[in-house]
């Protein structure tokens, strides 16, 4: 043994570059040293409303970061990085962070010359970026369009959000990579993009601006680009049983994935292994190997450098291959049949729920015998697949496959449970014979027709229900108001979209399809302190969703008495008077209303097929700075992973109510941190308000289905419906996923667990291990321990 | 000197209880005399994670964008993992797993063993990855000779690997302390101190938004990194219960000193990584990064803290809390492999 305490503690007194005086490097190249008291200037000019930001904290703990000869950028970003290291403590530094960012950029776009909005175009137009059209309409419109830009714009934002949008979003000089647009920039280019008069992108944007809606990823990355792809999903049909199918389905799903699309595709004509080959005589090898090319493909592609492609493979459960495809994500066994890349989902005809129920048979069919299958739903499908059991390949007894379903779900997360007939039972584009929905997307929120020819695309907004709700309650004026721009808005995008493929390009056209979906109900929930599994909370929910749904149908029937209902019109449901909540059989609130609205489409149609599904919003709620879509929060205290780093985020309604009994103090933050984000173990709190600040673990997953399945007339569409369980079993998912069919959902999404074990925390105190060590079991352990469930993308 | 009996193999017949690291090899899972190092087995397996699901290409692109001064922490950074986890691996072999006289312990000490295969598959598959060159690569694997500052680290557990080496049985109360001391080493100060500091690096990049691929990777070595610290812990606090004479201040003393050394190692590696001004980790957060680890190692063995340092990086507490993220970003590692039950229709949920 060599060191002592004594050279430990010499150790700390070699000299360290805190007690020079630090140098920092300017633009010019010059250095100059490192001012505490300018730092705190900065800081100083953007703290005006924000009363707990403490300046000189932040310029301290920059400078202990620092070292001697960094650049003066270097310390501009510690800043920022150390303002926003501090939101766990105290919120307001994620305000704080946001502005020395946005003034970060700010800069950088000065810096190359550019004043104004239209010289932002103009500048990123010479560079190739801007598409031709906006450019001139910005021209154009120079004078009014600089005006509208809000100088306080950029003040709403959370760190989290625009650091986001900074790293993003935010258009780049394709040499320098330095960003050309400020962030109010980029919205009012998005307005731009989809408008044709200043007055109508002035309108847009400042919907945009306040937060209150946004459009999904691709419109947001792409919306007066000259690359005008705007759509999130694509809904590709199983490739015919033949080669030539096949390979030209990876041809189309690169070609979609490529411009920021999520893709659905389905594989259940794809014939099984073992069965006979005639041009060759030879037998199949399955389906897997095909989906391991298609998993490489995927990853392949490069979505503009933002991310990897992503895919979610359909497969109906009666095809001979479907154990092997529910083992695509396991992590262990042969390399060749894993598919690391893509995303399985279960396509489940009512039939085989009723079989497992029953505890029955179920016979495993090859496509190729019976190829009328994948293209029939409900009493036809029920009839035909009766028929076809005589050349079954094999049966297996239904629960047991059900049961293999369940652990995919619980190992994986992955093989979504889909439900076939409520789809297209459902629907409003199944209203003609030879119109079938094949599968979902990779968000299971989107469900359209397709076949081998077209291939179903949709775009996507959601409005930031937290910000038309206040302690009063919902302000519906303002909702209405939104859903009548966003529409139309959504609508817009059909006519200027690019297509990356003749498929998509042509269904999109005839369909017309929208999808409109809402985030940050989680954040009304606590603005009204509704607890997420209360009956107001339930009721709440659904009145907002047919508010949603009526106003855009509205909306979407005055477009067609101006521009005429869609060309598949007279194939819809909606075409013999049948409105998605008569499918349900359900009574709409607002009587009048929908008399009204049927009126109108008696007398117009509708301009749209579609209008209204629930995407999982993860990164538009992060701009937002609310929770996604319909979800309930996950933790009070998490951190969010992402391309641009890891971002602690904490419940700023827990933290009020905290602050205003006086218990946000150092010793409560770490109980909420050892306890994984739970308020449940803080016995000051009332038990009402540790019940409004449930996490998703803690809450009956019952509520969520049945909250789903009571909004659920009013979503003609679908929802992304996460489903949250610590420490699944397969007897706790067999009885929840029961319960999501019986309540006629039609889709169900992610099923989030938590690791068995977890890291060891590294900064809360230690507890000391004195007395023998009581192993820690099972149940212990699953709920002690999170990690990381992960949310879709290009559906927003 | 005391010389303590030898245990009989398999089942106990009450003369003498049975100590957990009385020599032998005990081959009697029932009666289990120690369930929690079963339950502790059963947890790791649940956590069964491969190299292949962990995606490194993203990190290329960021690998040339790092900054002269950043990618000479990267090399290092690299360069002491190459041989990490394989120092650990010998040593859990030489000598933990003949001493610790469980079945159910020599369970969790041979899941211990495939993790640690695991982990220094990745890293293998990571320098492959991140250090095209091949001289350079070569260069890298043997760090442990020509890289001074982790030379010096690995003269640190070579010492204590032989500290034991050549004992076969415990016989003695000085062979039991001398196991311990081994035990609390490669706990505190090789996975719990080295490992964290690395780690501690990994961290700091991502959090400036690079190398994911390390970082998603790093996530789950260290997941097991923390349970094989708290399964050692857990040996010491149960020979503690069963042998109190064992531990006394003098034992105290040699842990603090082995610690302090410790910290000395890593600070001067951390003076190689950082020496060239690493923006947002000051070699002075470092060090007190450090000093706080090694405290919190003294808790857990329930001796005071040495230094009274408090955690510097507010990036490490973003370890602590739940992650979300985003699919198309990143792959997700919180699933479970072992599920249990059979299908039914009103469990409660």
């Amino acid at each position: 043994m060599t060191a002592t305490r004594e050279q430990a503690a010499a150790g700390q007194a070699v000299p360290e570059q805190r007690r020079h005086v630090m140098q920092v490097r300017k633009r010019s190249g010059d250095t100059e040293p490192v001012d505490v008291n300018k730092i705190v200037r900065a800081v100083e000019r953007w703290v005006a409303d924000l009363d707990e930001v403490d300046p000189l904290r932040v310029a301290t703990k920059t400078i202990s970061g620092l070292y001697d000869g960094a650049t003066t950028a270097e310390l501009d970003k510690l800043s920022i990085q150390t303002a926003a290291e501090l939101i766990g403590e105290e919120p307001q530094y994620s305000k704080l962070a946001a502005r020395l960012l946005a003034a970060f950029v700010d800069k950088e776009v000065r810096g190359q010359g550019v004043a104004s909005f239209s010289q932002s175009i103009a500048y990123a137009h010479g560079l190739g970026l801007i598409g031709d059209a906006t450019a001139a309409f910005v021209a154009g419109n120079a004078r009014k369009l600089d005006d509208a830009v809000d100088p306080d714009g950029d003040l709403r934002f959370e760190y989290f959000g625009l650091r986001t949008v900074a790293d993003r979003y935010l258009l780049r000089h394709p040499e320098t990579r330095l960003v050309v647009e400020t962030p109010q920039y980029w919205l009012l280019r998005v307005a731009c993009g989809l408008s044709q008069t200043p007055g109508e992108a002035i309108d847009f944007y400042r919907l945009m601006s306040s937060l209150a809606y946004l459009p999904s990823s691709p419109t947001l990355f792409n919306s007066g680009t000259r690359h005008t792809q705007m759509s999130s999903c694509f809904l590709v049909d199983s490739p015919r049983d033949e080669l030539d199918s096949i390979y030209e389905r990876y041809h189309q799903v690169a070609k979609l994935s490529k411009f920021s699309g999520g893709i659905g595709i389905s594989w259940s004509r794809v014939r099984g292994r073992g069965a006979l080959i005639r041009g060759t005589n030879g037998r199949s090898n399955g389906i897997v190997p095909f989906l391991k090319t298609l998993d490489a493909g995927v990853a392949a592609v490069n979505q503009g450098g933002r991310r990897k492609g992503a895919a979610c493979v359909y497969l109906e459960p009666w095809h001979p291959d479907v154990e092997e495809f529910l083992e695509l994500r396991d992590n262990t066994g042969e390399e060749s049949r894993r598919t690391h890349n893509l995303n399985l989902a279960n396509w489940i005809p009512d039939e085989f729920m009723r079989r497992v129920e029953a505890d029955e048979e179920w016979s495993l069919i090859d496509p190729s015998d019976a190829p009328e299958l994948p293209d029939l739903f409900g009493e036809a499908f029920d009839e035909a697949y009766r028929a076809a059991e005589k050349k079954a390949v094999r049966t297996v007894r239904a629960r047991d496959l059900y049961g293999r379903m369940m652990r995919t779900l619980a190992q994986t997360g992955n093989g979504w449970m889909t439900f076939k007939d409520a789809s297209n039972r459902l629907s409003n584009q199944t209203g003609a014979p030879g119109n079938t929905i094949h599968l979902s997307n990779l968000c299971t929120e989107i469900l359209e027709v397709n076949d081998d020819t077209e291939t179903a695309v949709c775009n996507l907004g959601s409005i930031n229900l937290g910000a038309h709700v206040t302690a009063d309650g919902v302000d519906w004026e303002k909702l209405r108001a939104t859903v009548r721009t966003a529409v139309v808005f959504l609508d817009r995008v059909i006519d200027i979209n690019y297509y990356p493929s003749a498929q998509a390009a042509a269904s999109n056209p005839r369909w017309r399809p929208v999808g409109l979906g809402l985030m940050g109900l989680q954040d009304a929930f606590f603005t009204l302190r509704l607890p997420f599994d209360s009956a107001p909370a339930r009721e709440l929910s659904t009145r907002v969703q047919e508010e949603i749904f009526l106003t855009a149908l509205e909306t979407s029937a005055g477009l067609a008495e101006r521009f005429g209902p869609h060309p598949a019109y007279a194939e819809t449901r909606a075409a013999k008077g049948e409105l998605h909540p008569d499918l349900w059989g359900v009574e709409p609130a607002q009587t009048e209303r929908w008399a009204a609205l049927r009126a109108t489409v008696a007398a117009h149609g509708l301009r749209n097929s579609l209008l209204v599904a629930i995407a999982p919003t993860a990164t538009i709620a992060s701009i937002a700075g609310c929770y996604e879509c319909i979800e309930p929060q996950v933790s009070n205290l998490f951190k969010r992973e992402t391309m641009s780093g890891e971002f602690l985020q904490i419940n700023t309604y827990l933290v009020r109510e905290l602050k205003s009994r006086g218990l946000w103090t150092p010793a409560v933050r770490e109980q909420i941190k050892r306890a994984e984000g739970s308020v449940q173990g803080i016995a000051e709190l009332p038990a009402d308000v540790r019940d409004l600040f449930r996490t998703a673990w803690e809450l009956p997953q019952r509520a969520l289905i049945d909250l789903a399945a009571a909004r659920a007339p009013f979503v003609d569409q679908s929802q992304s419906l996460n489903l949250f369980m610590s420490a699944p079993t397969i007897g706790k998912l067999s009885s929840m996923y029961l319960h999501a069919w019986k309540s006629g959902l039609k889709t169900t999404y992610y099923l989030r667990s938590r690791p068995a074990t977890r890291i060891q925390q590294a900064t809360v105190a230690v507890a000391p291990a004195l007395k023998p060590v009581v192993a820690v079991s099972d149940a212990e352990a699953l709920a002690c321990s999170l990690e990381n469930p992960e949310s879709c993308e290009a559906c927003q | 000197m005391t010389t303590i009996p030898e245990a009989r193999t398999g089942a106990d017949t009450g003369e003498r209880r049975h100590l957990l690291l009385d020599p032998g090899m005990d081959l009697t899972l029932r009666p289990m005399r120690y369930p929690h190092f079963f339950d502790r087995f059963k947890d790791a397996i649940k956590n069964t994670w491969t190299v292949e699901e962990v995606d490194l290409h993203s990190d290329l692109p960021d690998l040339a964008r790092l900054s002269p001064a950043e990618r000479h922490l990267v090399s290092r950074l690299v360069a002491f993992f190459a041989t990490g986890d394989t120092i650990v691996a010998n040593n859990l072999v030489l000598n933990l797993y003949q001493h610790v006289n469980s079945p159910e312990g020599r369970l969790y000490l041979s899941r211990q063993l495939f993790e640690e295969a695991v982990h220094v598959q990745f890293y293998l598959n990571l320098l492959d990855t991140y250090v095209p060159d091949e001289r350079e690569r070569f260069e890298a694997f043997a760090a442990v000779e020509n890289i001074p500052s982790i030379a010096r680290k690995a003269e640190f557990c070579f010492r204590w690997i032989d500290s034991i080496f050549e004992l076969r049985e415990l016989r003695t109360r000085e062979d039991r302390r001398a196991f311990l001391l081994n035990l609390i080493c490669f706990a505190a100060c090789i996975e719990g101190l080295f490992f964290y500091g690395a780690f501690a690096y990994v961290y700091f990049l991502r959090s400036r938004g690079v190398l994911h691929g390390l970082a998603s990777g790093t996530n789950w070595v260290f997941r097991d990194e923390s349970m094989h610290m708290a399964f050692a812990f857990d040996v010491v606090e149960t020979v503690r219960a069963e042998e109190p004479d064992l531990f006394d201040a003098d034992m105290e003393r040699q842990v603090r000193e082995m610690l302090a050394e410790a910290v000395e190692c890593e600070v001067q590696f951390a003076e190689d990584l950082l020496e060239q001004g690493v923006s947002g980790m000051s070699l002075a957060d470092m060090r007190e990064y450090l000093q706080h680890v090694a405290d919190r190692r003294l808790a857990v063995l329930g001796i005071e803290p040495m230094y009274g340092s408090r955690n510097p990086f507010a990036f490490m507490e973003l370890q602590d809390v739940q992650e979300l993220s985003n699919f198309f970003e990143r792959r997700v590692s919180a699933y479970q492999v072992g599920v249990t039950g059979s299908v039914s229709f009103d469990d409660d949920f």
